[in-house]
C-alpha cells in the first residue's frame, strides 16, 4: 500500500527510500521529538525492561544452570538441552505440540472459513448462528475446560450419546485413556476458536469488493471457481492475521491442557507449554525448565519469523 | 537541535548500560545474606496453607488465643495450599522472610533444613517431653537440630459403608489373603471392589505403593528408596508390583477418570466397596453418611515385617532469618501445648489428632479406632512426597497411573521412574 502511494505522489518527498542523508537536505535540520514523546516511548519502555526483558534474560541464563529455586543455580552449559534429546517425554511433548499445531490450527482454519462463508450472506436469523458460534468465545478457557470435563466424564453425556446409537463398545475414560486424552482436549479447543476465525474470516469477507464476483459471474465462473480465484487471493491480509493468531495460539496453549489432564495420564497429553510449568513448579528443576522454555521461544521465532520473511518478500 | 540529540544518545547508551548489567549472571537468583531485617518489631508473620474454609477459621482462632496470651502478635496470613505450596522456597530464601510456616514433619522439611534455611528449635522441645519418640525423630534434621513443632497428625486406611460391607456379607480383612477374598465377593455382586481417583489426584495411587512397600520390605526400606538410596529397578520394589497386579481386576475402571472428591462420593453412594484414603475426605463428605462409615487397617501381608502406618504429621516450622528468634519460639512453645492443638482439631473438621499425647481429640469412634491404630504401629511412615520430596512426586504420579494402565509394563514403567528420579535428585 505505501509502494502505491509513493508511485502515485512522485512530486513528494518518499518517505522511505531516501534515507537520512537526503533528508536533511530538504528539510531545515533533524526532526525534533518532544520530551513528551521521549517519556512516553522511554517510561513504558524502562518498565517493559524490568518487568519483560530481564527476567527473559535471566530464563536464558537459567537455561544453562541446574537450579532447584532453594541454593545458588549451577552452571551447566549446555547439559539441560542434551538431556532433552534423551527425554521421553520431551519427545511426546514435541510431538504432541506438533500434533496440537496442525489439527488445532489447520481444523480451526478450515472450519473457521467454512463458516464464515456459510455464513456471510445476509439471511434471516443468521445473526443467531453467527452469535451462536461465536459464543464459546466468550467463556474463559477454563470454564470451557470444566463444561467439557462434564461432558467426558464417566456415564456423561459423551458416554450417553454413544450407547443411545449403538457405539457402547467405543465408550472409554476420554480424558484418562493416553490414546485419546489429547483429541479429547482438542476438541473443545477447536470448538473455542473455529467461532473466533470464523469472526476474523466474515470482517475479511465483508470487505472483498462484490463488484470483483460480478465481473467474474460474468466471465463465466462457478462457485468454486469464484472462491478460489476471488475469495481467497482478496483474503490475503485476513489469513496473516489469522495465520500468526493460530500459530501463537497453539503454542501457547496451556490452560485448557492443563485444566481437563493435567498433562496426564502418564505424560500422554504433556505439551511443551504443559511440560514447562510442571517440571518448573511441581518438580522445581527450573534450569531444565528455562530450557524447555527457551525451545518453545525458538520454535514461535522461527514460525513466525518464517512467516514475516515471506511476507515482507511479498511486499517488496 | 543537536543538543537533543546527543543527549537521546547518552541516554540510549545509558540503556544499554542496563540492559548489559541485567545480563550479568545470577542476579535476582543469588541468596542475599541473612540478619537484613530490623529488631524485634514485636509482630510475628504466621504463613499458613490451611486455606480451605474450616481450617482458615480454625487457625484464625488459634492465633487470636495466642495474641491474649500477651507477647508477640502474631499475624496470620493465610495462602492458598498449591500457591504455597510452590512459593515457599521463594519465601525461604528472600531477604526478609515470613518468620512462622505451616508445612510437613520429616524429609519434606529436612531438605530445608539441608539448605540451612530454618531456625533450630531445640529448646522448644526442652517442653515437649511428652511426645513420643516417633515425633522427636520426624522433627529432627540429618544434621541432628529440632527444627520441626508437629502439632496434629491423621491416617489412612481401607474406608467403607458398615451397612453396604453387612449387605454383601462381608467382614473386615485382617490378611491379605482375606482381603482378596472380600473382593471377590463384593465383585460378584456386581460392584468393583476397590474405588479410586487419580483424575487430577494422580497422588492417590502412592498411597497403594507405600502401604505395599512398607507390608512387603517394611519401613526402613522405603525410607530410603525414597530418599535416593535405593533403586527402583530392585527386584524387591518389583515385588510389590507382583503383589498390586493380584487386585488390578477389581479397581474401579471409572476411578481413572475422576478426582478422590468424587470416589468418595462414589464409596458413599455404594458404587465401590472400600477406598484407600486419608481421613481428610471426610472434608468432602455430608455428616449424615460419617456415621455409617468406618475402616480398616491395610491388610498384614508378611506377619514378619514390622506393621507400620501411614501418618502424615502437620505442624511448623521457622525461618533461620526470624527477626525475633525468641518470640518465635515462645509462640511455638505454646503451640506444642495441649490447649492449642485442642483449639484447632475442635475448630476444623476434626478428624485431625494433636500430636501431643495429651491432647484430646475429637471423641468419635471411628477417630479413637484410627489414634489406636497409629498408637499400635512399630513404625510411621508420612507419605510418599513428605518421605521424598514434591519433586519426586510426579514421576511417582507418571510410573503408577502407567501401571494401573499397563501391568504388562512394568519392567519398561520402573526403568522410566528411576531415570526420572535421578534427576530429581541430582538437581
Amino acid at each position: 500500500m505505501t509502494s502505491t502511494l509513493t508511485q502515485t505522489a512522485p512530486g513528494r518527498p518518499a518517505p522511505r527510500a531516501g534515507g537520512g542523508a537526503s533528508r536533511r537536505t530538504k528539510r531545515s535540520g533533524p526532526r525534533r521529538v518532544s520530551p513528551l514523546i521521549l517519556a512516553f516511548v522511554l517510561v513504558p519502555f524502562a518498565i517493559e525492561a524490568v518487568w519483560v526483558f530481564w527476567p527473559a534474560l535471566q530464563g536464558f541464563w537459567l537455561a544453562l544452570t541446574n537450579w532447584d529455586g532453594l541454593s545458588a543455580p549451577s552452571f551447566v552449559g549446555f547439559g539441560n538441552f542434551s538431556d532433552m534429546v534423551s527425554d521421553p517425554i520431551f519427545r511426546t511433548a514435541l510431538k504432541n505440540t506438533a500434533i496440537w499445531l496442525v489439527l488445532f490450527g489447520g481444523l480451526s482454519v478450515i472450519g473457521g472459513f467454512g463458516m464464515a462463508l456459510l455464513l456471510q450472506r445476509e439471511r434471516r436469523g443468521v445473526g443467531i448462528y453467527r452469535a451462536a458460534l461465536f459464543t464459546p468465545v466468550v467463556f474463559s478457557l477454563v470454564v470451557t475446560a470444566l463444561i467439557w470435563r462434564v461432558f467426558y466424564q464417566p456415564d456423561g453425556l459423551v458416554d450417553t450419546v454413544f450407547r443411545s446409537v449403538g457405539l457402547g463398545n467405543f465408550v472409554r475414560p476420554w480424558l484418562a485413556d493416553p490414546d485419546t486424552a489429547l483429541y479429547a482436549v482438542i476438541l473443545p479447543a477447536l470448538w473455542r476458536q473455529i467461532g473466533y476465525v470464523m469472526v476474523l474470516y466474515l470482517a475479511g469477507l465483508k470487505a472483498v469488493d462484490p463488484a470483483l464476483y460480478e465481473a467474474a459471474k460474468v466471465d463465466g465462473a462457478s462457485a468454486w471457481q469464484r472462491t478460489r480465484f476471488v475469495t481467497i487471493p482478496q483474503l490475503k491480509g485476513v489469513n496473516s492475521v489469522v495465520l500468526s493468531v493460530i500459530v501463537i495460539d497453539s503454542l501457547r496453549s496451556f490452560d485448557i491442557v492443563w485444566s481437563m489432564t493435567k498433562g496426564g495420564p502418564y505424560h500422554s497429553s504433556e505439551l511443551l507449554s504443559t511440560y514447562m510449568y510442571s517440571t518448573a513448579f511441581q518438580s522445581t528443576q527450573l534450569g531444565y525448565a528455562s530450557a524447555l522454555a527457551v525451545v518453545i521461544f525458538l520454535l514461535a521465532l522461527a514460525v513466525i519469523l518464517g512467516y514475516l520473511i515471506r511476507a515482507f518478500r511479498d511486499e517488496t | 537541535m543537536t543538543g537533543l540529540a546527543a543527549d537521546r544518545r547518552t541516554f540510549l547508551k545509558g540503556l544499554g548500560l542496563l540492559g548489559a548489567a541485567a545480563l550479568v549472571p545470577g542476579c535476582a537468583t543469588s541468596t542475599s545474606s541473612p540478619g537484613s531485617g530490623s529488631a524485634a518489631t514485636g509482630e510475628l508473620s504466621l504463613q499458613s496453607n490451611l486455606s480451605s474454609e474450616q481450617a482458615k477459621a480454625a487457625m484464625e482462632k488459634v492465633v487470636a488465643a495466642y495474641n491474649k496470651t500477651g507477647g508477640s502478635q502474631v499475624k496470620l496470613n493465610t495462602v492458598a495450599a498449591e500457591i504455597f505450596r510452590t512459593q515457599l522456597p521463594t519465601y525461604l530464601t528472600s531477604a526478609n522472610p515470613p518468620d512462622v510456616y505451616t508445612w510437613y514433619a520429616g524429609s519434606v522439611a529436612d531438605s530445608y533444613a539441608k539448605k540451612d534455611l530454618l531456625l533450630d528449635v531445640s529448646s522448644v522441645w526442652d517442653s515437649m517431653t511428652n511426645y513420643p519418640k516417633s515425633m522427636q525423630t520426624l522433627s529432627t534434621s540429618s544434621a541432628g537440630q529440632k527444627i520441626f513443632v508437629p502439632t496434629s497428625y491423621y491416617w489412612w486406611g481401607m474406608f467403607y459403608r458398615k451397612s453396604n460391607f453387612a449387605k454383601w456379607g462381608v467382614t473386615p480383612p485382617k490378611t491379605w489373603a482375606e482381603f482378596v477374598q472380600v473382593c471377590k465377593t463384593i465383585q460378584s455382586k456386581g460392584i468393583p471392589p476397590i474405588g479410586i481417583g487419580l483424575g487430577d489426584t494422580p497422588w492417590v495411587a502412592s498411597a497403594w505403593f507405600d502401604y505395599l512397600n512398607i507390608r512387603i520390605n517394611g519401613a526402613p526400606f522405603h525410607r530410603q528408596l525414597l530418599a535416593g538410596q535405593g533403586d527402583f529397578t530392585d527386584p524387591k520394589v518389583k515385588a510389590v508390583f507382583t503383589k498390586w497386579r493380584e487386585v488390578l481386576p477389581y479397581f474401579d475402571p471409572k476411578g481413572k477418570s475422576f478426582p478422590f472428591q468424587e470416589a468418595t462420593s462414589a464409596l458413599l453412594a455404594g458404587k465401590t466397596g472400600m477406598f484407600l484414603i486419608g481421613t481428610f475426605f471426610a472434608d468432602s463428605a455430608p455428616k449424615d453418611a460419617l456415621d455409617d462409615i468406618d475402616f480398616f487397617q491395610f491388610p498384614i501381608i508378611d506377619p514378619a515385617v514390622p506393621v507400620a502406618e501411614e501418618a502424615p504429621t502437620d505442624g511448623y516450622f521457622a525461618s533461620k532469618k526470624a527477626k525475633d528468634p525468641d518470640g518465635v519460639k515462645k509462640l511455638m512453645t505454646w503451640l506444642a501445648t495441649a490447649e492449642a492443638q485442642e483449639i484447632y482439631v475442635q475448630s476444623s473438621s476434626g478428624t485431625a489428632i494433636p500430636a501431643n499425647p495429651d491432647g484430646k481429640s475429637a471423641d468419635t469412634p471411628l477417630v479413637k479406632k484410627g489414634k489406636a491404630m497409629i498408637e499400635g504401629a512399630a513404625e510411621l511412615t508420612q507419605f510418599f512426597n513428605r518421605d521424598s520430596s514434591d519433586a519426586l512426586q510426579p514421576t511417582a504420579d507418571a510410573a503408577l497411573t502407567k501401571f494401573l494402565d499397563k501391568p504388562d509394563q512394568i519392567d519398561q514403567i520402573l526403568k522410566t521412574w528411576q531415570t526420572a528420579a535421578e534427576k530429581v535428585f541430582k538437581a
